[in-house]
């Protein structure tokens, strides 16, 4: 039986009205916050060699990827991130270019297969930036401030929650059980989804020594402000752990330096890509949004499968949950509402007489609405 | 204005829920409890509860409609919902076995037929140890279908293990033990911090001394 011709397909959708206009009017906001920081805009391919993302997602992500084949057999995909292709760009295209780069983007991604259960659209809007070449601290903090004064501008200055960690934590305790592959994820996990009653029989079962349950059930649990830190120094004490978390310490004083400690928290059960991230991680909450809107963090392995190794801070907001926020916030936010939609209704019975009008009220910048009831046929 | 909506799973696992909750401090009058509303509060005020099907109750806490809930980890597992699972309570306790009319070996068969309401985690538990098996969905009464010749054995959830005598199957393996677990909406967990915790503070205090978390 033919498919009928008015059915959309899974996950897809239409725009249009005010949705569209204030879906538009939030892309320009963000991309007018990365102008003002010096991010350039980049656009990468739509279509691209599956191997791309393979390489610059991690094989899972890629792999919800839409893919078909190209001419001569080789695998392509629909652009399910835009990441990836500016890490190729970054040390290639842009090899010779002075560091850091600042790049910014928003374009749609496509994936095929869903990551949870609210996420239905199979393409969605993602705008973000990459900040490459630069592995201090200070380039952590900019792309927070960036994300932070998005925000603002958003008007959701009182509403959103920031929550940092940094993958180093895990990994240096990961570290000492040395795990396969398939364990050391089940145990990321059970960390990420805060189960410290699973984590502690995998932990028994694995027969690990009292020190490290004690350390990895605590990162199910700590999340707050500065003090979530001490709590940790506590109970962890390997040295890559301890390095992650006086890494994490340096970037809470600034942000507190900044007065914008009461968007942060830190959160040390965010486990969720490890194989991605390799230092500072974080996510974006939004009063309204039952997900994240947001990620982003440090991933200095990126680019090195590209053949050259370097330094990248970055993050991606969901364009399209940003967007449902504020139309479901109309009235309480204080970001610019649609224009009032006045027009200048123009009729005539001459078509040239009907148009010079027209484009005369154009050049003055108005908006116009021909009537053309009234031309003469 | 309450501070957080909780999602209540209907059925064998409610009055349970009520019970620990009820020890936990927060109860809900049996007035509120007989009104047949959609969502009731608890007697201070701060909780709203909305009572729905086992299966649903994931579903409500990934989208955000409540903030937390109480449901069996064999949902969980069966959903793949994407929520925190905080906290295990002392209520609701069963195991996912594999139940057969005899001690068949599960090994050596081209083809294993399975019953079961719980297609995903037969699913991953037979595919995980490399055993070929034909998943048969049914919807309930699922220890009477190798009696009927539908299936060589079954997957299912055993309270007492009465019902699987009563059919003349018995346990071959457990695959997992279950627990009722509270589970938080990943963005309630940030943006609510404190009433969550405050919520995880009450029922912790229920468990048995010396329990570990």
């Amino acid at each position: 039986m033919s498919e009928p011709l008015s059915r959309i397909p899974n996950g897809m959708r239409y725009y249009f009205g005010h949705e569209a206009r204030l879906r538009r009017r939030v892309e320009q906001t963000v991309m007018s916050v990365f102008e003002g920081w010096s991010y350039d805009e980049i656009t990468t391919p739509t279509v691209d060699y599956y191997s791309l993302f393979e390489h610059g997602m991690g094989r899972s992500e890629a792999h919800r990827a839409f893919r078909f084949t190209d001419t001569d057999g080789r695998l392509l995909a629909l652009r399910p991130d835009v990441t990836s292709g500016v890490a190729r760009a970054a040390v290639t295209m842009f090899a010779e270019r002075e560091r850091p780069l600042r790049l910014c983007y928003a374009a749609p991604v496509f994936r095929q297969q869903p990551q949870s259960h609210t996420e239905w659209r199979r393409e969605s809007t993602q705008t973000g930036c990459e900040l490459m070449g630069a592995d201090s601290s200070a380039a952590d903090v900019e792309v927070l401030a960036i994300a932070s004064e998005i925000l603002q501008h958003l008007g959701l200055d009182d509403n959103y929650l920031i929550t940092l960690n940094d993958v180093g934590i895990f990994n240096g305790i990961a570290k000492r059980l040395a795990l396969d592959v398939g364990p050391r994820d089940e145990m990321r996990q059970l960390v990420d989804s805060r189960n410290a009653a699973d984590l502690e029989r995998f932990l028994v079962h694995h027969k690990f020594a009292a020190e490290e349950r004690k350390a990895l059930g605590q990162l199910t649990q700590l999340s707050g402000k500065r003090e979530t830190l001490e709590s940790a120094r506590r109970v962890i004490t390997n040295v890559t752990s301890g390095e992650a978390l006086e890494r994490l310490e340096r970037l809470w004083l600034i942000i507190e330096r900044l007065d914008l400690a009461k968007h942060f928290e830190i959160d040390l059960g965010d486990v969720a890509r490890l194989d991605y991230y390799t230092g500072l991680t974080f996510n974006i909450y939004v009063n309204g949004a039952a997900a994240r809107v947001g990620s982003g963090g440090r991933y200095d392995g990126l680019t090195s499968a590209f053949g050259k190794s370097e330094p990248a801070v970055g993050f991606v907001l969901d364009l399209d949950a940003l967007t449902t926020i504020l139309l479901t916030r109309q009235e309480d936010s204080s970001f610019p509402q649609d224009r009032e939609r006045k027009m200048s209704h123009i009729s005539s019975g001459d078509p040239s007489i009907l148009f010079s009008e027209a484009m005369k009220k154009r050049a003055e910048g108005k908006r116009v609405l021909i009537n053309f009831d009234e031309v003469n046929r | 204005m309450t501070e957080l909506t909780i999602a209540i799973a209907k059925g064998r696992l409610q009055t349970e829920t009520l019970d620990l909750l009820s020890l936990a401090g927060i109860s809900i009058s049996s007035e509120m409890l007989a009104s047949r509303r959609l969502a009731v509060e608890d007697e201070s005020g701060r909780y709203r509860f909305i009572f729905v099907k086992p299966d649903d109750v994931p579903v409500y806490v990934e989208h955000g409609i409540a903030d937390c809930g109480v449901v069996g980890r064999d949902v969980l597992l069966e959903s793949e919902a994407d929520v925190l699972q905080r906290l295990t309570l002392e209520i609701g306790s069963c195991q996912m076995v594999i139940a057969a009319s005899e001690d068949i070996p599960l090994t050596g068969y081209g083809r294993l037929r399975v019953a079961t309401r719980y297609p995903r985690i037969t699913a991953q538990y037979f595919g995980s140890r490399g055993l070929p098996v034909e998943i048969i969905q049914l919807a309930g009464s699922v220890e009477v279908a190798p009696l009927l010749g539908l299936a060589d054995c079954i997957v299912d959830l055993v309270q007492t293990g009465r019902t699987l005598r009563e059919n003349g199957l018995r346990v071959v393996e457990v695959i997992a033990e279950s627990t009722a677990r509270l589970v938080i909406n990943r963005a309630s967990y940030q943006l609510k911090a404190e009433a969550v915790a405050g919520l995880i503070g009450s029922l912790s205090e229920t468990r048995p001394q010396g329990e570990a978390t």
